[in-house]
């Protein structure tokens, strides 16, 4: 396809067009650091004022409530990354521009893959290291997750955030469009996946919803601050529906990035 | 003489409409050459073929002498091209973008976005936001992403579309230096004066066939013969020329008159024959030399000609130029 420096300079680019998209950061930047800051700062406040009533910011319930705000808040951030990434040099019409240069289409599909990984990536760890921050640092007398829990809980969000953010430009590469990809997964994410997790009557296909099978691999603490579910899916079935969403995203993103007309 | 573009009975159809006829397109290495015919004659999709955008219904494509679209990625490394206009990020500086499209084309590219710049006169705006960049400035920032390829061929499509005559003379200028360099430029045009004044040869669409092809000089040399003749009486000489069966029209300008023969005459016997009728009728006659047609002229009498006889004989006819 191409030798690894050429797929390196791919990625680059793409992590530059992403970066210098200052509404995209500084949504990004808001909807996950940002909306961590200003709910740590409200419970300090808080707690500054009425220490009777009010607990310390951290310790152990706190980080199950923040982290839960995180993939929440957090994967709307990965969506708009993924949804840009996958369709925003269609939207500009620069797509034609890369492809009459010769460069395999493919190629420039899989430099879509790592380069808004890596911005969602770092976007979500700042702000998880800021939970785990304000958890410990805010704690007060207050119980605090173990270092296993804390690396347990971190790795799952690198699980959640990476799953969202495949999928979004996966499918942003196939639609084409940014908006109509931002508007499904938010929806799905937000709206659908929340009722859906409640209605216990639907068993499998509820265990086919990528929200609804993500948090299952969540640590059982933080499993704790979702909203109810009654599921208990094995391994196997959770790894099984999260690599079906990523394949089929991906590789429905990447045939119609090698076919469209450009 | 080599071609760096070659197409045979190349067609491609959409439905029932064919936006491609079987176009036997050769573009000479070295030239300007201007691919010619109104908006809607499907040079934008015989573009799109030739870039692998588009896979032809028939026929076969050789860019610089490689077979399309087999050899694809190694023609395209030796070309620049625009289709339909230069679209890049707004909200990136020229430079940015062109270093991702230079991330595209290979280690080689990256170290050619200055000297592109420089050539195309926006090295003073390469740090600004293409939102804030005119049209004809976003035009040069395309040439500059063809520079990236070192091209031997470039293929522009209505390159010159929505620039003032300033941009138009810049562009101009910038495409008949990349000629002198032993480049090939190929761009597409319905904008006939543009590509007369660009072009050492052309190639005449109308309804996605080809209908005239060859160097600009024997283009408007062949046709319809004219005679430009100065004489001593030009409304005697006027009269007299209008009366004779081998003349078609007759106009007059400051240089005298400007005798168009009937298609089909030759020119040397009916010019002397002209001559003779006005000196056995009295007139002086001080100057005869051949009227040259324009492009533009040319351009006319092919499709009104070919539109004529599809309405007579309900048929395209190619002309032999």
């Amino acid at each position: 396809m191409c030798s690894p420096s050429d797929a390196l300079r791919l990625v680059r680019a793409e992590i530059v067009k992403l970066v210098t998209r200052r509404g995209l950061v500084a949504a990004a930047v808001l909807l996950t650091i940002g909306t961590t800051v200003v709910a740590y700062a409200i419970l300090e406040l808080l707690h500054l004022g009425d220490p009777a009533k009010h607990g310390p910011a951290g310790g152990t319930q706190n980080f199950v409530n923040a982290t839960w705000l995180l993939t929440q808040l957090g994967s709307i951030a990965v969506i708009l990354l993924g949804a840009t990434a996958g369709a925003g040099d269609l939207g500009a019409g620069f797509f034609r521009m890369l492809v009459v240069t010769g460069r395999s289409r493919l190629a420039l599909f899989a430099a879509r893959l790592p380069s808004g990984l890596a911005v969602a990536l770092v976007l979500s760890a700042a702000e998880f290291a800021l939970v785990a921050a304000a958890t410990v640092l805010l704690a007060g007398g207050k119980a605090t997750p173990s270092p296993a829990l804390l690396v347990q809980s971190g790795l799952w969000i690198v699980a959640y955030m990476s799953v969202v953010y495949l999928v979004a430009v996966g499918l942003a590469s196939l639609l084409g469009s940014r908006s109509t990809t931002i508007a499904l997964l938010v929806g799905l994410q937000l709206a659908v996946t929340p009722v859906l997790q409640e209605v216990h009557g639907l068993h499998v296909p509820r265990e086919l919803v990528l929200g609804v099978a993500v948090w299952q691999l969540a640590p059982r603490v933080v499993q704790a601050g979702a909203p109810r579910s009654d599921l208990a899916m094995s391994q196997g079935a959770i790894a099984a529906v999260l690599v079906g969403w990523v394949a089929a995203a991906v590789v429905a993103g990447a045939w119609k990035t090698i076919t469209r007309e450009a | 003489m080599e071609y760096v573009v070659e197409t045979h009975a190349l067609t491609k159809r959409f439905g029932n409409r064919t936006a491609v006829d079987r176009v036997e397109l050769r573009v000479p290495r070295g030239s300007a050459f201007g691919y010619l015919g109104p908006n809607g004659a499907g040079k934008t999709t015989l573009i799109r073929i030739l870039l692998g955008l588009l896979e032809p219904s028939e026929g076969n494509v050789s860019l610089l002498g490689l077979p399309q679209p087999q050899e694809r990625k190694r023609a395209l490394a030796r070309v620049g091209a625009i289709v339909e206009e230069p679209r890049f990020h707004a909200y990136l500086t020229g430079r940015q973008n062109l270093t991702a499209i230079a991330a595209a084309r290979g280690a080689a590219a990256g170290a050619r976005i200055e000297p592109a710049l420089e050539r195309v006169g926006l090295r003073g705006r390469a740090d600004h936001r293409v939102g804030t960049y005119s049209l004809g400035m976003r035009q040069r920032l395309g040439v500059a992403a063809c520079l990236l390829a070192d091209p031997e061929l470039l293929i522009l499509d209505e390159p010159m579309n929505g620039l003032d005559p300033g941009g138009m003379h810049e562009l101009r200028e910038l495409l008949r230096s990349f000629v002198d360099e032993g480049r090939t430029v190929v761009l597409s045009s319905h904008l006939l004066d543009e590509v007369e004044r660009t072009c050492d040869a052309v190639a005449i669409v109308d309804r996605g066939r080809i209908v005239a092809q060859g160097s600009l000089a024997h283009l408007t040399a062949s046709g319809t013969r004219r005679v430009r003749l100065a004489t001593g009486d030009e409304v005697r000489a006027h009269k007299l020329l209008a009366a004779a069966h081998e003349v078609r029209e007759v106009a007059r300008d400051e240089r005298g008159l400007i005798v168009t023969l009937q298609h089909g005459a030759a020119a040397g016997p009916a010019t002397a024959r002209l001559v003779q009728r006005l000196v056995a009728a009295g007139v002086a006659v001080y100057r005869v030399e051949p009227g040259e047609a324009t492009l533009e002229q040319r351009f006319h009498e092919i499709t009104a000609r070919l539109g004529h006889e599809r309405d007579e004989e309900g048929e395209r006819d190619v002309l032999a130029v």
